[in-house]
């Protein structure tokens, strides 16, 4: 048997895979749309499923909190430390605080909190709702006058979404702090300077971008398993799971994220 | 062969359905009848959600009132307005400094309609009275970091600078005097290079002190053989020093021997009999001598003052003997009148009216 390559045949193969990949991005974004709209809604926020979100926001944030805020404390304690240390060796202190509040607060931290979330919460969830529409559980509450995506979707991506930025925010406060102590020890003395190095900082283009940033990764985070979930997505030669290649999508979409803060941080 | 086509990789297995949250639903719609357990559980979960929604609005609310507060978003500023001719280096946002301490912020950058740049400064109005009248500002860019922004007040009892006021900034820029400082060192490095050379002078020179000191060194001569240059000269050097050493030894006697006759004419003129002693008694019978003649002198001008009287009485003398003569003039004149009178009135008058006296 022979096989013999054929422009024709590989041009298809492309025109398919951009069709595909389209279509795919455009069932997100759709997906995306109507939770927008739905969270929008009144309507969404009934008895039942306000408790659904209430229950779905304890889940996403609650569990995690205390120990996601831990390690992120150690963490911080210890590259705030090198970065210190690393600047006074330079003769370059000045620039020690500005470096830690950059490189932690605005780029490490908003994508570490995002990354955490998205393993501990929404990829399971998003697996979950994954089975769940496969047994045709969807299907079943459609059956009983339920809409799925309001009921079992959007809380989840709410969740999602304020997990990411509460454990960002208060990690961030953290960081802070730590980085006041690291710099000027337990006293008042410098707070001054370092309240004015950090307003130094956080200009408005800065703080805008840092917002945005935050709220697409958490965007990204939340939304994309859950996206994925409710679409079937074909299995490419590689044996590599639906699950994970939601996974290495969400992933490149936070790239793309960080790397368009940074270009509109630094250019 | 059969090969398997490329989109469809061995089937995983199904998925198995999870547990519905909400399945919980009974087949005809209604909910189950919670327990009153269970329903204290939800009711203790929802409030630790919102527990976690409270925490969340106040984090953003202090992130937001911290970043607003350090921005200076709540104090009062004045504006300065800041002139070059270039702004290179300057961004909004960055500092102006007074002795190391931030007092502004740049806050924007614009053409001025004269071509250069005008840069707008706010500064808290408790920070306001570093800047003076006379207050100077500088714009300087260092090898490493960004530009600096700063301010001099020299004379702070000058009055403060009025709000909206604009100055010029005074530009030092370290990186552009990079290229001229290399070629500064490049013309230097040329020179020492030059100095040190085979063929420069310092060279030939420290060649010559090379000679000079192997010389010095040298057993032929030493010094003086260093000095002359030949072992001839170094020798009549030598026998010049031992006759130069001769003639000070004769010196030596000299001066012994006219070191006696010394003291024997101090003791001829400034001895018991010495010459200085009966000149001194001279001295002493001039004076006395001069004292006599001082009398002398004394009593001749006094004979001299009564001379001197005696002219002026003489003098006087001769004065009453003119008004004598004057007098007895004017009685001969009164005679004569009255003899002619007599004569003229007299017939027997004779004609020569001349009269004769006895």
């Amino acid at each position: 048997m022979t096989t013999g390559f054929s422009l024709y045949g590989w041009l298809l193969g492309v025109g398919r895979g951009v069709v595909r990949w389209l279509h795919g991005w455009w069932t997100v974004i759709f997906i995306g749309a109507q939770l927008v709209v739905l969270a929008f809604s009144p309507s969404s926020y009934g008895p039942d499923a306000r408790r659904a979100v209430l229950r779905h926001v304890y889940y996403a944030a609650g569990p995690g909190l205390p120990g996601f805020t831990t390690l992120m404390a150690l963490f911080n304690v210890v590259l705030i430390r090198i970065l210190v240390v690393t600047a006074f060796a330079y003769g370059l202190t000045q620039y020690a605080l500005d470096a830690v509040v950059r490189v932690l607060v605005l780029e490490l931290i908003p994508l570490v909190a995002a990354l955490y979330v998205a393993v501990e919460y929404t990829i399971p969830g998003g697996s979950e709702l994954y089975k769940l529409r496969r047994a045709g559980g969807l299907d079943a509450l459609r059956a009983r006058g339920v809409e799925p995506l309001s009921h079992e979707v959007l809380p989840r991506v709410l969740a999602g979404m304020f997990a990411v930025l509460l454990l960002a925010l208060l990690s961030c406060l953290i960081s802070l702090a730590l980085a006041y102590i690291a710099v000027h020890g337990f006293t008042l003395a410098g707070a001054a300077s370092y309240n004015h190095a950090v307003g130094n900082i956080f200009n408005p283009m800065v703080s805008i971008i840092f917002c945005l940033k935050t709220l697409l990764f958490a965007l990204a985070v939340a939304l994309l398993p859950v996206a994925n979930a409710l679409r079937d997505i074909s299995r490419r030669a590689s044996r590599t799971s639906v699950e994970l290649q939601g996974l290495v999508q969400m992933f490149v979409l936070m790239l793309v994220i960080e790397i368009a803060s940074l270009v509109g941080n630094y250019y | 062969m059969n090969t398997p086509p490329p989109d469809s990789p061995p089937p995983l297995p199904e998925p198995q359905p999870p547990a519905l949250p909400s399945a919980a639903v009974a087949a005809d719609g209604r909910e189950p009848e919670a327990t009153p357990a269970s329903r204290r559980a939800q009711r203790a979960l929802e409030l630790r959600a919102a527990l976690l929604l409270l925490l969340m609005v106040l984090i953003i609310g202090v992130a937001v009132l911290y970043l607003m507060w350090v921005r200076g978003a709540f104090e009062a500023t004045q504006k300065v307005y800041l002139t070059t001719d270039d702004s290179e280096g300057v961004v909004v946002g960055m500092d102006m400094t007074f002795s190391g301490f931030p007092i502004g912020r740049v806050s924007r950058i614009e053409l001025a309609p004269g071509g250069t740049v005008r840069i707008q400064v706010d500064v808290p109005v408790k920070s306001a009275h570093w800047l003076r009248t006379s207050s100077v500002y500088t714009l300087e860019k260092g090898l490493v970091g960004a530009a600096r922004l700063r301010a001099f007040s020299g004379i702070l009892d000058d009055p403060p600078l009025p709000p909206n006021s604009e100055r010029v900034v005074l530009r030092g820029d370290v990186s552009a005097e990079i290229p001229k400082m290399v070629a500064d060192a490049r013309d230097v490095l040329q020179s020492v290079n030059r100095l040190t050379g085979a063929d420069s002078a310092l060279y030939a020179s420290l060649n010559q002190v090379r000679t000079f000191t192997e010389r010095l060194n040298s057993s032929k001569g030493g010094l003086m053989g260093a000095v002359t240059g030949n072992d001839a000269d170094a020798r009549r050097v030598a026998e010049l020093l031992d006759r130069t050493n001769q003639l000070v030894k004769n010196l030596d006697a000299v001066a012994v021997r006219v070191d006696g006759v010394i003291r024997k004419a101090d003791s001829q003129v400034l001895g018991k009999d010495g010459l200085v002693p009966d000149a001194q008694a001279a001295v002493r019978q001039l004076n006395a001598l001069l004292q006599d003649v001082r009398h002398t002198v004394v009593k001749a001008d006094a004979v001299l003052k009564e001379v001197q009287g005696v002219a002026s009485n003489a003098n006087q003398a001769t004065t009453n003997l003119g008004d004598l003569r004057a007098d007895v003039e004017a009685s001969l004149r009164k005679i004569d009148s009255l003899i002619t009178e007599i004569n003229r009135k007299w017939p027997f008058a004779p004609k020569d009216k001349e009269v004769k006296l006895p």
